[in-house]
């Protein structure tokens, strides 16, 4: 090599890479994932008019009054309006199993002896209910905005789920607002977030404990009397969090499931009952609808995609609505975003400009058949101006205004409709509007075919409804080509350039001597290639869908692989005729540690998405009962205590600082367990406790100043005069980096479901036989081990219960010890739960750097490193611990946002592969945070204890 | 492996054999092992899919006398070990080698239940067959041996070649047959250890190839070589 990169400029280069690979990430994600609607404005009165007519909007329509706005959209649309006011329940994550059954079966028995009135509400075709698919991602706040308006949000709204703000879309209550309605809110404050200022009356509850089930909903229900008697509201709102918050903590099949539905059912027959039965029929008729945002798993989590997340309800009470069996009011199919247009024509209001959904067929059986037409008209009216945004205007010349009316339109003829997709709406639509204006000339004149006609008619609106309906859909995944290219383009440029700058470490660490690494003759070791393999694997695998789902079989399988062949290594140097030296003995016995630990790990959790009902060791100890997790909370709390103060007090000094650290960190422990045994069985009642908050901070207080005060104080402390700088450096890493690694790990028993206490001693476990492994000398690279680290970490993701999809995040950790709601905390402590496996083995390269340079100090020779400066020990040492961790992850960032590109079509985009694609970003984000830590710790020290040295020489000459 | 380097072989090499012996050899122990599909086949009319567990008992209950006697012919040694102890060694090879592939394949990740536990045991025995099996027939308990032909891959002799080959082609293959597993095409093969199976008897032929292709190309090397 001509020009030997100092340190300087690799840091600069690498500074670099990360900074482009940030910007063209940034870019290519605000390029993929839709965040803008598609029309601004709101629907006015233009909307009750042909979409071909000169829409301009009416100017003075805006100041009319809202009576008079009413009247003016009633007089417009033709439809008369039933109902005067409308209550709106929505109980969050109830899937519409519990209510409707599935696959046309009925409920199971015991959710449907815990909902006896909404049963029989059914049963009498009161009630008609609706399997209403909601879109993913599955939370709420994005679920609650495709209701209101219809729209289909962007898939970055789960990033905003915890940071709500005001909806300024075209949307129902905007439009019930502007007639003057008046609206009362009750239940979950992301309505009021969404809409401030829109209702009369409002009592919001925080979705924010989410182990409370039982005082979330008792806030909203003590108010339902007083609203009930009153009349003053049009719209009242009750948004039920209780059971959602169950399904958290318990799953589908909690204890609390059952009376959770039962209190719900009472609410719904108070309702039906008070305000709908008692009322007169001059004071008008109430609609009750029940919706849910949205589904949940087995477990109780949401917001993928699986069936059981998008499973909503909605149901409609107080239809008038005759001739459907109980069979029919429980197998009907529709879409979450069918509710705005549904809504929005039963009351009179024009639909949501963004809308796309359609008009639920059932809800319209009431209305008289000229209504009914009239209803499809208008949503296909609307529809269609949401395509004309969309689709070039020359495909529309056969249409003008009115051209149906007065029968000048282009090929008047009911025609076959084929071809591209974008000439058949037209088609569809052409035939639609066709048949409607013939049922219209011939109602007037022969009554005998009128029927026959209408029916032709109403199939044919609802045939363009459904397809325009899906074509919009499956629009909002439209994106910028230009933004896509450059954001990929800069990352495959930062790409290259962390695979430069390892390249060219490579060849100055390796091959000082003789320039070999570019010649064919080079031969890798198999562990390299195993690397590699692993790298070229999953770039390979990611390209499939079902692969993305059991990721974690690839690391698991890859991780174990190359601990047998870490163990054939050593049988290939172990010697028997040599005799069994001790040496070997740990080796042997770190790598079967190692291997055991891997497979406890891979069988704890049976992740992914296909074999997820496969029995596991998680599973198992449920069955047997929640003693067994109690215990292995208990012992793995006493295994981590006990090896780290067996691993503080294995670096030899008894000097006070130590002492104080390992004092600190006992405090911990003792702290951690008992908030165990205190606050965590209590799982189903309120353990949002003062004294609880109080510990849980106290710990975090104390976890924060360990840690910080071991790499600010620990190499000011202590000075041993006989040790050799790199050894000294050496001593204090690894002091810092096992302070690191333990207080992570007593976080995480802090912060993980209990269950999750044996995954993380078998992490620490891993951590340490490597690291005893490395520090034997076990003949393997260093960039290998540290590969092999970050590898180790990933399969430890997986092996915490984490998959690719966005159901298995822990929510209700990310609130321990949060007293008041914030974004950004609870935010911070969801993503150290989600990534507590990889960010531990990224601190420990802390420790691995500091017991290679204590087991380098032993075996070389040390006056080779006295002349050396300071800039080329850091490069050499820090290297390649900042820098494969990043090259590995930017090759797999770089290839899976390729991937992501190449299957933007796929059936599975937005629910396999997008998830995914998160979790990528997600990690590349752990890797800086980790590198960054891991940096400055390491030079810091090595700064210190270059000056401590320098003064005492300098004290040493004085003297 | 420096160590390795300087112990000198000692053995005095027994039987050895030429490449159309090594023919004949993949010969006999391919029949019998399609003799083996043919009995779980036509006598018990099931098959890997539908009785894994009957099959790889069957399949190796053939092999595994057919591998032992012709490999126990090239006993290395043969002055000082008679025939019978090398059969007798190769069933202590067989069960104890099953136990290490066992092991293996648990810790990449084959279940552990009582349902599958069958299942593993017999495929780990039908994997011995294929790879410690004739090695402890040959080499019997010699560490150095073991450690020069497995460990440091250097084999002397054509008999070593077909110890070495197919018995890493057999692991390997099994290795590359475990990445179906988890892909969700709902096959029945893809459960364990059918498609582990597969692989490994596939690397096994595969490594009987190459060997035989080693031994006639060292062959013609040394010639050149000589010439």
């Amino acid at each position: 090599m001509a020009t030997a990169m100092t340190c300087s400029r690799l840091t600069i280069f690498t500074v670099a890479g990360i900074f482009l690979q940030i910007i063209g990430l940034s870019i290519f994600v605000f390029g993929f994932f839709p965040v803008k609607p598609t029309l601004s404005g709101v629907s006015g009165s233009e909307s009750y008019r042909d979409p071909f007519c000169d829409s301009s909007p009416n100017s003075n329509e805006s100041e009319l009054h809202s009576d008079k706005l009413r009247l003016h959209y009633q007089e417009l649309s033709g439809i008369s309006v039933k109902y005067d006011r409308v209550i709106l329940m929505v109980i969050d994550g109830l899937p519409a199993e519990f209510v409707l059954g599935k696959d046309g079966q009925p409920p199971r028995k015991v959710w449907k002896e815990s909902m006896p009135y909404t049963q029989s509400l059914l049963a009498n075709r009161d009630a008609i209910g609706y399997h209403a698919k909601a879109a993913p991602p599955t939370v709420t706040m994005p679920r609650l905005k495709a209701m209101v308006s219809g729209a289909i949000g962007g898939f970055l709204d789960v990033a905003f789920n915890f940071n709500t703000q005001a909806f300024l879309e075209d949307n129902l209550l905007g439009q019930f607002f502007r007639i003057g309605w008046k609206m009362v809110m009750l239940g979950d404050e992301t309505w009021l977030k969404l809409f401030p200022g829109l209702f009369m009356r409002h009592d919001g509850v925080s979705s924010f404990f989410v182990k409370d089930t039982v005082q979330v909903d008792r806030n909203v229900s003590r108010h339902l009397p007083d609203e009930l008697n009153s009349d003053d509201w049009n719209f009242l709102i009750l948004h039920y969090l209780g059971l959602d918050h169950v399904g958290h903590t318990g799953g589908r099949n909690s204890p609390l499931m059952a009376a959770k539905l039962k209190e719900m059912d009472d609410i719904v027959r108070t309702m039906h009952l008070r305000a709908m039965m008692d009322r007169n029929h001059d004071q008008g008729q109430t609609l009750l609808v029940v919706v849910s945002d949205h589904g949940m798993t087995d477990n109780g989590n949401h917001g993928g995609s699986s069936y059981e997340e998008t499973d909503s309800l909605m149901l409609f009470i107080g239809l008038s609505n005759n001739g459907s069996d109980y069979g029919a009011a429980i197998n009907n199919v529709a879409f979450q975003v069918d509710l705005a247009p549904t809504l929005a024509l039963l009351f009179g209001v024009p639909i949501p400009k963004n809308n796309v959904g359609v008009v639920v067929p059932g809800t319209l059986n009431s209305l008289r058949d000229y209504e009914q037409l009239r209803a499809l008209e208008l949503n296909s009216w609307q529809l269609l101006r949401l395509m004309q945004a969309q689709i070039p205007s020359s495909l529309f010349e056969g249409f003008s205004c009115n051209c149906f009316v007065d029968g000048i339109c282009k090929g008047l003829d009911i025609s076959e409709c084929s071809g591209e997709k974008e000439k058949q709406l037209i088609c569809l639509f052409r035939n639609a509007a066709l048949l409607h204006h013939i049922w219209k000339s011939k109602k007037l004149t022969e009554s005998s075919r009128a029927m026959e006609d209408f029916s032709r008619a109403l199939d044919a609106y609802n045939a363009f409804l459904k397809t325009a309906s899906e074509w919009l859909a499956s629009k909002t995944t439209e994106k910028p080509v230009f933004l896509l290219g450059l954001g990929l383009s800069a990352m495959l440029l930062s790409c290259i350039v962390c695979a430069t700058l390892f390249l060219s470490l490579f060849k100055e660490v390796y091959h000082e001597p003789k320039d070999r690494v570019c010649s064919l003759s080079y031969r890798l070791n198999l562990e390299e290639v195993l690397i590699f393999a692993l790298l070229l694997i999953l770039v390979i695998s990611m390209g499939s869908s079902s692969m993305v789902e059991e990721e974690h079989y690839i690391w698991h399988f890859m991780v174990s692989t190359f601990h047998l062949l870490l163990l054939f290594k050593t049988a290939k140097l172990f010697d028997l005729s040599k005799g069994r030296n001790i040496l070997g003995d740990y080796k042997v016995v770190s790598i079967f540690l190692l291997l055991i630990s891997g497979r406890l790990l891979r069988g704890w959790h049976q992740g992914g998405v296909n074999w997820t009902y496969l029995p596991d060791i998680s599973k198992w100890l449920e069955q047997v009962g929640s003693g067994y997790v109690k215990w292995i909370q208990l012992i793995s709390n006493i295994i981590v205590i006990g090896l780290g103060l067996f691993t503080l007090s294995r670096t030899g000094s008894k000097k006070k600082s130590v002492c104080v650290l390992a004092l600190g960190f006992l405090t911990c422990g003792l702290l951690v367990l008992l908030h165990a045994g205190r606050y965590q069985d209590e799982m189903l009642e309120v353990s949002t406790e003062f004294g609880a908050t109080v510990i849980v901070k106290v710990i975090y207080l104390l976890l924060f100043i360990s840690a910080i005060g071991a790499a600010l104080v620990l190499p000011w402390s202590m000075l041993n005069k006989d040790k050799s700088f790199l050894a000294e450096a050496g001593d204090y890493l690894y002091l810092i980096g096992s302070a690191y690694i333990l207080c992570w790990c007593l976080l995480h028993l802090l912060l993980q479901q209990p269950i999750n206490s044996g995954p993380i001693i078998l992490l620490l476990i891993q951590i340490l036989a490597i690291s005893c492994l490395s520090s034997n000398d076990v003949q393997v690279n260093e960039w290998v081990e540290i590969a092999a680290l970050y590898y180790m970490g990933m399969a430890g993701h997986f092996a915490l219960g984490n998959s690719n999809t966005l159901a298995t995040i822990d929510v209700a950790g990310a609130f321990i010890g949060i007293s008041s709601h914030s974004t950004i905390l609870s935010g911070i402590l969801m993503f150290m739960i989600t990534y507590a496996s990889p960010m531990l083995f990224l601190l420990s390269l802390v420790m691995y750097v500091g017991a290679k340079l204590r087991n380098q100090s032993q075996y070389s020779t040390i006056s080779t490193h006295r002349e050396t400066s300071l800039g080329q020990i850091l490069k050499l040492k820090l290297g390649f611990p900042c820098l494969v961790p990043l090259c590995i992850n930017s090759v797999l960032l770089t290839a899976y946002t390729v991937v992501l590109l190449l299957m933007r079509n796929h059936l599975f985009v937005w629910s396999v592969f997008s998830p995914k694609y998160l979790y990528v970003c997600a990690t590349t984000l752990c890797t800086y945070i980790g590198v960054c830590i891991v940096a400055v710790t390491v030079t810091y020290t090595f700064f210190v204890t270059t000056f401590r040295r320098s003064n005492r020489t300098t004290r040493h000459d004085n003297s | 492996m420096k160590e390795g380097k300087k112990k000198k072989p000692e053995t005095s090499i027994g039987e050895s054999i030429s490449a159309l012996g090594a023919v004949f050899v993949y010969l006999i122990t391919g029949l019998f092992l399609a003799v083996g599909f043919w009995v779980v086949r036509d006598k018990y009319s099931v098959d890997l899919i539908s009785d894994p567990s009957l099959t790889l008992r069957l399949l190796w209950m053939i092999e595994f006398p057919i591998v032992v006697i012709i490999f126990s012919l090239f006993r290395s040694n043969p002055k000082k070990c008679s025939y019978f102890r090398a059969v007798g060694r190769s069933i202590v090879g067989l069960i104890s080698g099953a136990i290490i592939n066992a092991l293996g394949a648990v810790s990449l990740g084959a279940p552990i239940g009582l349902q599958s536990l069958p299942k593993t045991i017999h495929w780990s025995f039908l994997i011995s067959v294929f790879t410690v099996v004739p090695a402890t027939a040959v080499f019997g308990a010699s560490w150095t041996n073991w450690h020069r032909v497995f460990a440091s891959l250097k084999p002397t002799g054509n008999i070593e070649y077909m110890i070495l080959t197919p018995a890493y082609g057999a692991i390997i293959g099994g290795w590359f047959g475990a990445w179906p597993m988890p892909l969700d095409w709902e096959r029945p093969w893809q459960e364990w250890p059918i498609c582990v199976c597969y692989g490994a008897i596939g690397g096994y032929v595969v490594g009987q190839i190459v060997s035989l292709s080693l031994m006639i190309f060292l062959r013609k090397h040394k010639n050149l070589k000589l010439a």
